[in-house]
């Protein structure tokens, strides 16, 4: 910091408070309406609570036993992995790829920038409902217009068997959050100056290596961020895949937050649903501090 | 060890009081209620189609005519909403004073926990003698105790043919056994044209329709006194056909649901169907071609000597314990079996949701509506099939009430047995003992 | 660049976008066809008879404009207070230096970590402790929650991208601190901040499971849990009135973003810094 007039402990100090009053607001929010359920929820994962009445007896760690002994948790973290390593390695692929497309100078650019945000418009229930449509084998339009071009004579069974349902499912989660990564991409990038990309023009350099050596740099901090926060959003993900696939062809989608939702509501057992959270909460928790340790050392 | 102390306690004692109060005054009710200071009713339903919601409103209105003091407020809940939103109500004690249209299971599981009001004031209410014989048994969960009653049938595997694909395939009669059901769809099999559009998905129409097959196999998933019986050689011939009818189903029925089977045969694409008398509607409205051509019969069993079985969800309607007004609520309650109004809401779908009431069903102002009207053999095929229906909650008359059953279906059990055993080729013998092994934990907790 | 070169890109960027879109332009389609048109098979590309009969059915028949003000209400609601608190917060935790600073920042993301499933009915019981049950208010609240920490999380790595030399320089002109965010920093942030009120905006409007169990009567149901509720049940979806409505719900989204589009270009705040 190069103000060196200003830095006196003093006002350093009363900058502090100021500073501390900035965030208070969050934090009282926070406590109020998120801690509270938090804390009830792990309370209620040492009880055997029946959802209808969440009546029920203390049960100490027997939820937690079941948990580490008993595939299911297992399995659907596993499955959990493959999803969200799948679908959002393509959301920032398609991501950063469509931003760069879209900070050009198109034709009719502001509606080609609606047209892409329309995935993240429409609401995730409809979104899925249409997709099935479109994957329909007997009046689906992707078959149909599959078979119109001649790349397959046969309707294909997109959901309903493995690997297809796994990939379907990783394309559509694809197809409906990446315009979140085109966004704040398309805001950074309108900040990077122009004399950087033309100091590099004027040294030679071509379209890619101004995308690796300019554009990337410029677009980490950004994107460090977005990674976390729609790998924590992917991994929660549950309307898409519930609506989508219901966790079928028997258990070969269904991911963490399906497992607590069937727990919960299907068979009425909070108790056991809690500690399922419980468990997908720590390792998500596990993740996120790895990768902030290891993004922060290298910036 | 609730997370509703001090609501509960409160809540409880009052409520006992207004149930004793309101049996003592059960016998003689009047038709009016004594001029008190203004109550609001709440009424939920997961049905709120727009037809169904102007039929409400006409009940509402009818009811509120005749009592100045009540306010009557729908609020619509959904199919997958009304778990955790009945959660939430239970738990805080702010109950709404009518459910209706939720399935049987879900009223069995919460009468099992001492949630719900007996209905036996509002059935004298109605009538007892109106109702088919033996509509209510379902819900006669403790003896002499009624959680609830319904508030319409449904038929929901009833076998749908395209009488015109049947001749030109020359097949003469409705299927009535499972060899002249697989010789049937094999003919109409072609030129685009599936012979049916069976689930094979992971999800509760799976599990729902494959129960019925289980029984048209002559087996049972439980014995009447509630083994688990669903590993026996019945089970295995089910599954037998069930794998020999894939073929003749499209390839996207391995994630078939409601929708999806009921849309590929009202679009054509299939030579029978298996549904509700929602087929009729929607033919009448997406696909009238074949409007012409559509009839319904009990779906096939193995042998001519095995009986049918009808699926019925029982839509019901039953009272939460906690709930206010009761007298007021018990009234209104029975007002929804009034006639003018019944079967307006009947009407909103017609062949879909059918009376419980046989005076309804033979009430000519019923019958005049023109799909009732275009297809009443139909109709009457479906009323007396649903009215003689069960489902995994009460599987025969032998068999006690089983509160579990909602919890069994949701948990996909039963459909991920057909998908492993059926879609994967895995041993029979291993997965039905895996089956029973986890329905019995189900049972259990 | 050279005309044809120009071409092939926009072709090629075009065919993308409408790739990407075709699932809106089956919707608008569908939502024209008479229902007797829905299915056919093999399925039409085009309407062949236009109608609006649906879009007319959904808007007079139904309480679809009530779920509609809501759903405007409480989106617009939950942004403001987001923007507001996230932008305030964001400042402090990147500009100003004070004890568990970083902590906090690792706090508020932590606590998003739990499934909603499972938060929902203690939030609930709380709501109905708090006197706010069934109203627009406690979703305000719950959606403000889930919210708040991706909009601080964002906003803080926006604020990191602009330079402390700026801000510097207002101080040494005797600006105060808070008269320096406003003049020097907001600007530069503007883009940051109008993503971040965009993406709050879409949550929010879109937002299914907490509405579902927050709220019960139709004066505080947003549009989500309305036209679901409405529209589609176990045996039956009314598919024709369910594309009017999609295209409904998007066009707002559409529309705002529309209007946001132009602070998002080229030219606002950049090369604020010379040198």
């Amino acid at each position: 910091m190069s103000s060196t007039v200003i830095a006196a402990p003093l006002l350093e100090r009363r900058y502090a408070r100021l500073g501390a009053l900035l965030i208070a607001p969050t934090i009282v929010v926070f406590s109020l309406v998120i801690v509270y359920p938090l804390l009830a929820a792990i309370y209620l994962s040492v009880f055997s609570i029946y959802t209808p009445t969440l009546e029920g007896e203390f049960v100490g760690i027997d939820n937690y036993i079941q948990l580490f002994t008993e595939p299911a948790f297992w399995q659907s973290l596993w499955t959990t992995l493959i999803w969200t390593v799948g679908t959002l390695s393509l959301q920032i692929v398609f991501g950063v790829g469509l931003a760069l497309l879209l900070h050009q100078n198109l034709w009719f650019r502001s509606l080609a920038r609606s047209l892409v945000l329309f995935p993240y418009f429409v609401s995730t229930v409809v979104a899925v409902l249409v997709w099935r449509w479109l994957f329909n084998d007997l009046y689906g339009a992707v078959n149909h217009g599959l078979m119109q071009l001649g790349i397959t004579d046969m309707p294909v069974d997109w959901l309903g068997s493995m690997p297809n349902a796994m990939i379907g499912v990783i394309l559509v989660g694809a197809w409906k959050y990446f315009p979140f990564v085109v966004i704040a991409v398309l805001a950074r990038l309108q900040t990077i100056p122009d004399h950087l990309y033309e100091a590099a023009k004027i040294d030679g350099a071509g379209p890619i290596s101004r995308f690796w050596d300019v554009t990337l740099p410029q677009l980490r901090s950004v994107l460090v961020v977005i990674i976390l926060l729609r790998a924590i959003w992917d991994f929660k993900e549950f309307d898409l895949i519930f609506l989508l696939t219901g966790g079928g062809p028997v258990t070969s989608t269904q991911t963490l937050p399906l497992l607590v939702y069937q727990e919960a509501f299907a068979l009425n057992n909070m108790g056991q649903a809690a500690a399922y959270s419980v468990g997908m909460m720590l390792v998500m928790l596990v993740f996120m501090l790895i990768y902030i340790r290891r993004t922060r050392r290298e910036s | 060890m609730s997370l509703k102390n001090v609501l509960s306690a409160g809540v409880d004692r009052r409520s006992v009081l207004a149930g004793m109060a309101a049996s003592g005054a059960a016998a003689a009710i009047p038709r009016r209620l004594r001029a008190q200071e203004q109550i609001t009713l709440r009424w939920w339903s997961p049905q709120s189609s727009p037809e169904q919601l102007a039929a409400y409103e006409t009940q509402i209105r009818n009811f509120e005519a005749q009592h100045e003091n009540v306010r009557v407020v729908f609020e619509r809940t959904s199919d997958e909403g009304y778990a955790p939103q009945l959660a939430a109500a239970f738990a805080s004690g702010e109950v709404p004073n009518v459910v209706t249209h939720l399935p049987s299971f879900a009223v069995s599981n919460y009468w099992r926990n001492g949630l719900l009001e007996p209905f036996n004031d509002v059935i004298e209410m109605i009538g007892p003698e109106k109702f088919y014989d033996g509509a209510n048994q379902i819900y006669e969960v403790d003896p002499g105790q009624y959680a609830g009653t319904g508030i319409g049938n449904s038929a929901a595997n009833m076998m749908w043919l395209r009488t015109d694909l049947m001749e030109q395939a020359g097949i003469e009669a409705a299927p009535r056994t499972w060899d002249e059901m697989l010789a049937a769809v094999a003919a109409m099999q072609g030129g685009g044209i599936f012979g049916a559009p069976l689930p094979y998905g992971r999800n509760s129409m799976t599990s729902l329709i494959f129960i019925g097959v289980i029984h048209q196999a002559g087996g049972q998933v439980f014995s009447p006194d509630l083994q688990v019986a669903i590993d026996s050689d019945e089970t295995r011939d089910a599954l037998e056909f069930y794998r020999a009818m894939r073929e003749f189903c499209p390839p996207g029925a391995t994630n078939y649901s409601w929708g999806d089977s009921l849309t590929a045969f009202v679009s054509g694409a299939c030579a029978t169907g298996i549904y509700t008398g929602r087929v009729l509607i929607n033919v009448a409205t997406q696909n009238p071609g074949i409007a012409d051509h559509v009839t319904c019969e009990l779906y096939p069993t193995k042998s001519a000597d095995i009986a049918p079985w009808t699926f019925n969800d029982f839509p019901s309607v039953f009272i939460p314990r906690a709930a206010d007004n009761m007298e007021a609520t018990k009234q209104f309650a029975a007002f929804l079996f009034d006639p003018e109004g019944y079967i307006q809401q009947l009407h909103a779908a017609p062949g879909h949701v059918l009376p419980v009431l046989s005076t309804i069903a033979d009430d000519p102002a019923y019958q005049a509506n023109p799909i009732i009207e275009r297809y009443s053999d139909e109709v009457s095929k479906m009323a007396s099939a649903a009215a003689g229906g069960f489902n995994l909650g009460w599987e025969s008359t032998a068999h006690q009430p089983n509160a579990k059953a909602g919890e069994i279906i949701n948990s996909n059990v039963i459909s991920e047995m057909v998908q492993r055993i059926v879609l994967n080729d895995e041993n029979a013998d291993q997965v039905l003992g895996e089956t029973t092994a986890r329905i019995e934990e189900i049972m259990t907790t | 660049m050279p005309f044809l070169r120009k071409l092939a890109f926009n072709l090629f960027t075009w065919s993308l976008v409408l790739l990407i879109a075709f699932p809106l332009f089956w919707m608008i389609v569908t939502s024209l066809k008479p229902q007797t048109e829905l299915f056919r098979i093999p399925p039409t590309w085009l309407p062949e008879t236009v109608t609006f009969e649906h879009y007319a059915r959904l808007l007079f028949d139904t309480p679809f404009l009530l779920y509609f003000r809501n759903s405007v209400v409480l989106a617009t609601t939950t942004t403001i207070f987001v923007v507001l608190l996230g932008t305030v917060g964001a400042y402090s935790l990147v500009r100003f230096k004070y004890r568990g600073r970083d902590t906090l920042a690792m706090l508020v993301l932590f606590t998003y970590l739990l499934p909603s499933v499972v938060l929902i009915i203690p939030l609930y019981l709380m709501m109905v402790e708090l006197g706010l049950s069934n109203t627009l208010t406690s979703l305000v609240l719950a959606h403000t929650t889930f919210a708040l920490p991706y909009a601080l999380w964002l906003l803080r790595s926006f604020m990191e991208g602009v330079p402390e030399d700026l801000e510097s320089a207002a101080l040494v002109d005797g600006a105060t601190r808070l008269g320096a965010f406003k003049d020097v920093i907001l600007p530069q942030l503007l883009p940051g901040i109008i993503s971040t009120a965009l993406f709050t905006f879409i949550l929010s409007w879109n937002e299914y499971l907490y509405a579902l169990v927050l709220v019960n009567s139709d004066s505080a149901r947003p549009l989500t849990t309305g036209v679901m509720t409405m529209l589609i049940s176990a045996f039956n979806i009314e598919w024709s009135l369910l594309m009017a409505a999609s295209v409904m719900m998007s066009l707002p989204l559409i529309i705002v973003f529309a209007f946001l589009q132009s602070y998002l270009t080229r030219g606002f705040g950049a090369g604020g810094v010379k040198g």
